[in-house]
C-alpha cells in the first residue's frame, strides 16, 4: 500500500472528486498544507468554500488568491476561489481577442444565464482556471477542489459537453455567412429545417428565439479557443503526473457512488489512486466503551458501517480511512491536524 | 382517488450529505400513510432511491412501491419531451424535433430550459393544469442540495424577466406564482447539528425568505440524546454533540423540527422510524 506522501510528490496537480458534503474542501486544503509542509509550493484552488474555510485561508471577497502563512510551512501555500462568472467571462474576453462584439455577449441574456447556471459551465471554468495554474509554472503542485457530482462522468465531461453545444453546425444555423437577410426566419428557408425551429418557437416563443439567435451570432467569436482548451484540459486529465483523490463518506450509498466514480474516472484514461475515506471512525472509537447501552447501540452501528469497506471494489486505487477529528475543522490549526492525519495514514 | 382540485408540493432540501433523502423518504411515507396520494420524486438521470429503496426499474413513469407511495424520476429532458408532446399535439413534428441532432443540442445549449421543464412537471396539477393529470394528492420532491436548488428556484423567474413575451414567459410566470404559494409548497431544508450546515441552511432559508417569500422549515436531523454523565470518551462526544445541538436551536429558533439520531443501518427500517417521529 502506498503512503500520501509519495502521492504528493509524484504529482503536478491532484484533483479531489467526490459527490456533496463528504469533506472535499477540506481535504484539499489539508492536502495543500501537507504538500507545503513538505517543501512544495502549492496552490489549493477552491469552488465555492464556506465563509469560515474563506477566513481560515486568509481569502476575503474579492482577493482571489492569498498566501498562508505558517511556521510549519517548508515550502509556500496558497489559497484561491475558481470564481465561476468571472472566470467565463474572462475566458471569452480572451478568446474573442477583446474585440468590442466581445463585450456585446457579456451582456446578451441567455449568456448571462448560461455562465452561471448552464451545468457544466462550473466544472469548465474550474477546469480553466487549473490549466492556466498549471501554465504558469509557478507551482509545483496544483490542487482542485471540484464542484460536487452524483457521477465522475458530470465532471470529466462537463467541459467536452459544453464544446459540443458550440459545434459548427449549431452555430450555422443561427449565422448568417453571407450577410443578407437578418432575422432567423430567412436563415430557416436556407437551412430547410423550418419545422424544427417552429415547434422550438411554440415551446419557447419568438422573444426567446431572438435572444437565442443574438446568442449564437457571439458565439462564432470564441468557440476555436474553446474547442483548443477542452483538448487542452482533457490532455491535462489524463496526463500521468495528475492524480485523482476520491473523497467519500462511510454510509452504503456513498460507497456505491464512490465505486462508480473511481471505475468512471479509470475509464475515462484519468489515474485514479487513492480513494479517502472521510470520518471513517468517530474521534471516540479507539477508546475504551463506557458501556451505556447508546454507546453499545452507537458502536453497533458503526462497526456495521466499517464492515462495507471490505466489500469496496476499487479497481486498483487503494483506500485511506481517515478519523474523525474531536474538532470541526473550520481553522488552520485543525486544517494541520488533518494534513498530519494525512500524512500519517497508510 | 386524488382529489384533482388540490395538491400539496413539499421540496427537501439541504446541504450535501446531511439525510436529505431519507429525510424526503420519511416525508413521502408519512404522508401515505396519512392517506393522501403520495409521489417521492426524484431529479435526475439515476436513480438513488432505487437501491436505497429496493425499488427496481424507477423511471420518468411513477410506479409503486410496498411503501405506500409512489416512486418517479424526473429529469429535464425527459419532462421537457412531455411537455413538447403535449404543446405540439402531432407526435411526428415532436419526432422531428427531438431525433435533430441540432434541436438535441440546443435544448442542452438554452440555459434554464432543463429546470423550466422540471418545475413545470411539478407544478403541472392544480391549479394550473398544464400537460396530462397528475393524479397524486402529494408531492415530495428530493431537491438538489442548496446552491443548485437556489439555481434551480431562480430559473423561472429569470426567466419570466428576460423573456417578457410568448409561451417561455407565461409559463416561467405562472411556474414562478405556484412556487411561491405557501398553500401549494412547502419547503422543508434538512441540516445537521454542526456549524457548517447550519450556516448553509440559515443562508439558504434567507435567500429563499427575500427573493421569494417563501417561508422554509429547518429540520435538525441526527440530534444525539443527551449525555448519561459518565467520564468515557463517548459520554464526552455526547457532551459535545448536546452543546452543539443546543447552540444550532439559538440560531434556528423555536419553529425547528428535530429527528433523533437513529443508530439503524437498514434504509427501509429507518424511515420507518423516521416517519414515526415526523411531527404532524
Amino acid at each position: 500500500m502506498k503512503h500520501l506522501d509519495d502521492l504528493i510528490l509524484n504529482s503536478k496537480v491532484i484533483v479531489c472528486v467526490g459527490s456533496g458534503g463528504v469533506g472535499k474542501t477540506t481535504t484539499a486544503s489539508a492536502l495543500g498544507f501537507r504538500a507545503a509542509e513538505m517543501g512544495l509550493k502549492v496552490l489549493v484552488l477552491t469552488i465555492d468554500p464556506s465563509q469560515r474555510l474563506k477566513t481560515t485561508l486568509g481569502i476575503s471577497e474579492g482577493l482571489e488568491i492569498a498566501e498562508i502563512k505558517d511556521s510549519r510551512l517548508k515550502g509556500r501555500l496558497w489559497a484561491a476561489i475558481v470564481d465561476n462568472k468571472r472566470t467565463f467571462d474572462e475566458f471569452v474576453l480572451r478568446a474573442a481577442k477583446y474585440a468590442p462584439a466581445a463585450e456585446k455577449i457579456l451582456k446578451n441574456k441567455l449568456y448571462i444565464q448560461l455562465s452561471t447556471t448552464l451545468s457544466g459551465s462550473q466544472e469548465f471554468t474550474a477546469l480553466e482556471k487549473l490549466h492556466s495554474a498549471v501554465e504558469s509554472s509557478l507551482y509545483d503542485l496544483v490542487i482542485l477542489d471540484t464542484p460536487p457530482a452524483k457521477h465522475a462522468m458530470d465532471f470529466l465531461e462537463a467541459p467536452q459537453k459544453l464544446a459540443l453545444l458550440f459545434q459548427d453546425s449549431v452555430i450555422k444555423w443561427f449565422r448568417d455567412p453571407t450577410g443578407k437577410g437578418k432575422n432567423i426566419f430567412t436563415k430557416i428557408l436556407q437551412t430547410g429545417t423550418q419545422q424544427v425551429l417552429k415547434a422550438l418557437e411554440i415551446l419557447t416563443g419568438s422573444d426567446f428565439m431572438h435572444e437565442l439567435a443574438d446568442f449564437f451570432e457571439s458565439i462564432s467569436l470564441w468557440q476555436d479557443r474553446l474547442e483548443t482548451r477542452v483538448k487542452e484540459i482533457q490532455r491535462l486529465l489524463v496526463d500521468p503526473k495528475t492524480q485523482f483523490v476520491l473523497v467519500t463518506a462511510l454510509d452504503e450509498a456513498r460507497l456505491m457512488e464512490a465505486q462508480q466514480f473511481a471505475r468512471d474516472i479509470q475509464k475515462n484514461g484519468s489515474h485514479l489512486e487513492g480513494i479517502l475515506v472521510n470520518r471513517a471512525e468517530p474521534f471516540w472509537w479507539p477508546s475504551a466503551s463506557g458501556n451505556s447501552k447508546i454507546e453499545s447501540q452507537a458502536r453497533k452501528y458503526f462497526a456495521e458501517r466499517l464492515e462495507l469497506l471490505a466489500k469496496v471494489e476499487t479497481w486498483g486505487a487503494w483506500i485511506v480511512k481517515i478519523p474523525e477529528l474531536r474538532d470541526n475543522i473550520s481553522d488552520l490549526e485543525t486544517v494541520a491536524q488533518l494534513a498530519k492525519c494525512l500524512g500519517d495514514s497508510k | 382517488m386524488a382529489d384533482a382540485s388540490r395538491i400539496q408540493i413539499h421540496f427537501v432540501t439541504g446541504k450535501g450529505g446531511v439525510g436529505k433523502s431519507t429525510f424526503a423518504a420519511a416525508l413521502a411515507l408519512k404522508k401515505s400513510q396519512e392517506g393522501f396520494k403520495t409521489c417521492l420524486v426524484e431529479l435526475g438521470h439515476q436513480s438513488f432511491f432505487s437501491s436505497f429503496l429496493k425499488v427496481e426499474n424507477v423511471e420518468y413513469r411513477p410506479r409503486k412501491t410496498r411503501f405506500g407511495f409512489d416512486l418517479a424520476l424526473w429529469s429535464g429532458s425527459d419532462c421537457l419531451k412531455e411537455y413538447a408532446l403535449h404543446l405540439l399535439k402531432i407526435e411526428s413534428l415532436y419526432r422531428l424535433f427531438f431525433e435533430n441532432p441540432i434541436s438535441r443540442s440546443l435544448i442542452q445549449v438554452a440555459p434554464a430550459l432543463s429546470e423550466l421543464a422540471i418545475l413545470g412537471k411539478i407544478t403541472s396539477g392544480p391549479p394550473r393544469f398544464v400537460g396530462p393529470a397528475l393524479n397524486y394528492d402529494c408531492l415530495v420532491v428530493d431537491a438538489y442540495a442548496t446552491g443548485h436548488f437556489l439555481a434551480l428556484l431562480r430559473a423561472p423567474k429569470g426567466m419570466a424577466e428576460a423573456i417578457r413575451f410568448g409561451a417561455m414567459g407565461e409559463q416561467s410566470r405562472s411556474i414562478d406564482a405556484v412556487l411561491r404559494n405557501p398553500e401549494i409548497c412547502s419547503y422543508h431544508l434538512v441540516s445537521l447539528t454542526e456549524e457548517l450546515p447550519v450556516i448553509e441552511t440559515l443562508e439558504l432559508q434567507q435567500a429563499l425568505k427575500t427573493e421569494f417569500q417563501i417561508q422554509a422549515q429547518v429540520i435538525l436531523n441526527k440530534v444525539y440524546p443527551q449525555s448519561e454523565g459518565s467520564s468515557s470518551e463517548f459520554e464526552k462526544f455526547l457532551q459535545q454533540q448536546t452543546e452543539q445541538a443546543q447552540a444550532a436551536r439559538l440560531r434556528f429558533g423555536p419553529e425547528l423540527q428535530e429527528l433523533p439520531m437513529i443508530f439503524e443501518n437498514q434504509s427501509q427500517d429507518l424511515i420507518q422510524i423516521l416517519a414515526k417521529a415526523l411531527k404532524e
